[in-house]
């Protein structure tokens, strides 16, 4: 038996207009019967009626519309403002979904998109049967997994330490500071690492070459490039991604942190048995996000810092595509490996998300 | 149910219809009776400096001389960007109407027939084809026996020389070295004595960075020199005895020897490995290395010189003949003839614009044009010297000087017009007398002089096969690996490593190489 609100049911025209086989008369149920007359409390409907069950969902649905509709008018602002990214991902993101097609043609410019030949996996073959196929995979995966693992617990451990502190000048210069080289691009952050890193007279080696120190060629040395992209990534992101996680720790309700000093708990027992149990679903959700581009290393940065000497080490998938793909008029090879980076990344976040959800209680959706 | 259907559907159209635009392919000029529409990718003649201004003179007259509404777009001075710039708007066939463009990214288009024939322009426009257009410059721009681009003159050939500090020189009681065992004794005394003599462990020998194109292969252009001395510069030799890949020739091997030498002694600046070239340029004016191979008026035009002026009011460089090398062989480097291929899409054809563009062209060789864009407007931009050379003198606004940044903007198409000829070089390099030390420098004379060396013909080099993006990085990988001291240098890992490129494909490139050079007749005796 389900109880309704008067307010679904209250339409008296409906039940009493009628002209369906199913009326009320034929109702075998004498409560169903009451139902379109009972105008001030709450009506009750028997599921096994079909006729009344039919139309209290059509009354549940036009209600709903109308209740949108009403919210819509009513704010109408805010679903305009929402309008305007929904029309950017319908334009930018799904509508080219439709040239994806062409990972599985062989692309002419002058037969278009539809005109193209089909050439079936032949670009995927093309990429898993390259050369360099498992070194890119490699790298890829090593720098992402690499910033994930080094950017995300500085960010965490940021965004504890401002949120932590009780000096409000300190805490605003050090956000604003920590902030600053996200608006940075890579060609001024390669001119500030070259400035910091050369073997010749970088800052760095200039303070080894002091303590008697053989000069390191950070920027074109294999084993320590990889380093370099990680950290400086890091040293780049740490503060905006801080961000996320200090509007997070904002949310905590301030009576637990009352409560845990009543209890004599030390800062370093707040943050573990508090601040990050609550910013839980916060990490979760990011390391998810991360999860969905694990294959998307950092063109921009590699593209700038990598050289000749650190092919070995600094090769990914993107800059094999800006190579092979679009230098090399291949259109459809590039697709297909974004296609290919696209499905895996998908599969990693239902994937891990089903996981997330089956141990740990929070996830994406 | 039948509403939602509805909804949905329409929903679709309306995308549908939204998106149309996002497929389109190209699209038709509109304009029947007006002026015909001409969009012109152009490679900037001052990267530094801004477009043309939107009220520019030039646009009025030839609208109204030509009646030609001519569009303007800079292309990227970076060579990858444009190729990326380009081959994007060739995917969506969306290319423009007339454009400048790499051979290699042509003989794609031409691949994709994006691109229309230009045999039959030649003729109508006799003024330029006769100061711009030579069976060579034909040749260069021919697939398939037809003529795909206009191939005008590029950067000046053989403007590059090999340059040493003649003040650290002399401090040091040296010579200028004539030979590779001369020049590692130079450079190890420009790295360890002091050269500039201000009491600092700060100099080195060589200066370079890593500048490749295809016809000079890594280590690339400022190691040519280098190179040159084993007889293995430039990606190819050209002479019929010995055509090919000159990485497949036993000298390469020598060369990686002395290359490594340089770089396990330190004597060449470490961070080559790292600069770009404005860090490289940065850095011999700064005095951080005595010996490089540096371009004319990179090195000797007045802005460019007058850091290095200041900072070393008594440092001077000097051109240095090319090393010899063991068995007597010397080059500067490859050279081939440079050109600015400028093309014209299979879509302006099909609208009708070829003849247009024909007359536009024709035009910008007419003495109106070649003033007007070379220079500006006489009067405002320059003025003539008494020989009727254009000088930046007697100007009522100098900020609008066609050397200074204002005027630069008007003179942005300058290389469409400019076939390297004495007016151009006398204007564009006049003598002057530096800031600091009074010293009289001339970007010509430089010229002169880096000209009169030893090159090594390779006219064609440029326009055979490239190895694909693999195979290139292989190459390049792996000769860096050998010089980093990351894979040991010695006869056995070389030779097994030339194995492993042939096996991938370099044997295959090699062959291709030497084929098209035979069939077009490059090779030299």
């Amino acid at each position: 038996m389900q109880v309704f609100q008067k307010a679904i049911c209250a339409d008296e025209r409906v039940w009493g207009n009628t002209s369906a086989s199913h009326s009320l008369k034929q109702c075998p149920s004498a409560l169903c019967g009451k139902v379109g007359k009972v105008q001030e409390t709450p009506c009750i409907i028997l599921p096994s009626c079909p006729y009344a069950e039919s139309v209290r969902l059509q009354m549940a649905e036009r209600t709903a519309k109308q209740q949108l509709l009403r919210d819509i008018k009513r704010h109408k602002s805010v679903y305009a403002l929402l309008a305007i990214p929904l029309i950017y991902y319908i334009i930018f993101k799904y509508v080219p979904i439709f040239n994806g097609q062409i990972a599985f043609k062989d692309y002419m410019a002058l037969d278009g998109v539809l005109g193209s030949q089909w050439i079936g996996f032949e670009h995927f073959r093309t990429f898993v049967n390259s050369y360099y196929f498992v070194e890119l995979l490699r790298n890829t995966l090593m720098y992402s997994l690499g910033k994930l693992v080094f950017s995300l617990p500085l960010a965490i451990i940021l965004a504890i330490a401002i949120y932590e502190s009780n000096r409000p000048i300190l805490r605003k210069t050090v956000q604003t500071l920590a902030y600053l080289p996200h608006f940075l691009s890579w060609v001024i952050m390669y001119g500030i690492l070259l400035a910091l890193l050369a073997p010749g007279d970088g800052i760095v080696n200039d303070v080894i070459k002091l303590f008697g120190g053989k000069p390191i060629d950070f920027l074109t040395n294999t084993d320590a490039f990889p380093w370099i992209v990680i950290l400086s990534d890091a040293w780049k992101e740490m503060g905006w991604s801080a961000i996320i996680f200090i509007a997070a720790l904002m949310g905590i309700d301030p009576s637990l942190f009352e409560a845990a000093l009543v209890e004599g708990a030390n800062s370093w027992q707040r943050v573990r048995y508090i601040t990050l149990p609550s910013i839980r679903p916060v990490i979760v959700i990011v390391v998810l996000l991360r999860l969905g581009t694990i294959l998307d290393a950092g063109f921009n940065q590699i593209f700038m810092l990598y050289s000749t000497p650190v092919y070995s080490v600094a090769d990914i998938i993107d800059t094999w595509v800006y190579r092979q793909g679009l230098l090399e008029f291949q259109f459809g090879l590039a697709t297909a490996v974004g296609l290919f980076k696209g499905v895996i990344g998908m599969f990693l976040i239902l994937g891990s998300n089903r996981l997330v959800k089956r141990f740990g209680g929070s996830s994406l959706y | 149910m039948k509403k939602q259907y509805f909804v949905c559907i329409a929903l679709i159209a309306l995308l549908s219809f939204v998106s149309l635009p996002l497929f389109s392919q190209g699209s038709k000029d509109s304009a029947v009776d007006g002026p015909v529409s001409i969009d012109l990718w152009y490679g900037a003649a001052v990267t530094e400096a801004g477009p043309p201004p939107a009220d520019w003179v030039g646009f009025d007259i030839i609208k109204e001389k030509l009646n030609i509404d001519l569009k303007l777009t800079t292309l990227p001075s970076n060579e990858s960007d444009q190729d990326v710039k380009i081959q994007a708007a060739a995917a969506a066939n969306n290319l423009p109407d007339l454009f400048m463009v790499r051979r290699d990214v042509l003989a794609r288009l031409v691949s994709q027939g994006l691109v229309a024939p230009v045999d039959d322009l030649y003729e109508k426009m006799p003024t330029r084809t006769a100061t711009h257009y030579n069976e060579v410059s034909r040749n260069h721009t021919k697939f398939n026996g037809k003529s795909y681009g206009l191939a005008d003159p590029g950067s000046i050939v053989k403007n590059e020389g090999l340059l040493i500090r003649k003040d650290w020189l002399d401090n040091l009681g040296l010579s200028i070295p004539t030979t590779t065992d001369e020049l590692l004794d130079v450079m190890r005394a420009f790295t360890f004595d002091d050269p500039d003599g201000n009491g600092k462990n700060d100099t080195y020998g060589y200066g370079a960075f890593q500048e490749v194109n295809n016809y000079e292969a890594w280590p690339g252009r400022r190691l040519e020199p280098i190179l040159g001395a084993f007889g293995v510069e430039g990606t190819w030799d050209m002479t019929v005895a010995n055509a090919g890949l000159t990485i497949l020739k036993p000298e390469f091997y020598d060369a990686m020897v002395y290359l490594k030498k340089m770089v396990d002694e330190g004597i060449i600046d470490p961070n080559w490995l790292a600069y770009k070239k404005d860090d490289f340029r940065a850095a011999w004016k700064q005095g951080r290395f005595g010996i490089m191979r540096e371009q004319n008026a990179a090195f000797a035009a007045q802005s460019n010189y007058a850091p290095f002026d200041k900072n070393f009011p008594n440092g001077e460089w000097v051109v240095m003949d090319p090393i010899k090398g063991p068995k007597g062989h010397a080059s500067i480097g490859p050279y081939t003839a440079g050109f600015r291929i400028y093309a014209i899409s299979a879509k302006a054809v099909e609208e009708g614009k070829k003849e247009k563009i024909a007359e536009l062209l024709e035009w910008m060789a007419s003495d109106e044009g070649y003033y007007l864009l070379g220079w500006g407007v006489e009067g405002v931009n320059y003025t003539k010297d008494a020989n009727g050379i254009p000088v930046a003198d007697g100007l009522p606004d100098p900020d609008l000087a066609f050397s200074g940044p204002v005027g630069q903007t008007v003179t942005q198409l300058r290389n469409m017009v400019f076939y390297n000829g004495d007016i151009e070089l006398y204007a564009r390099y006049p003598k002057y007398i530096t800031a600091t030390s009074k010293k009289e420098m001339s970007a010509l004379d430089v010229l002169r002089t880096m000209q009169s060396k030893q090159w090594t013909p390779a006219i064609g080099s440029d326009m055979l096969p490239i190895p694909s993006a693999d195979l290139k990085r292989f190459y390049e990988q792996g000769l860096s690996e050998f010089i980093t001291g990351k894979r040991t240098l010695n006869r056995t890992n070389w030779n097994t490593w030339i194995a492993e490129f042939k096996k991938l494909g370099g044997q295959d490139w090699n062959d291709k190489g030497v084929a098209f050079a035979k069939e077009n007749n490059l090779l030299n005796e």
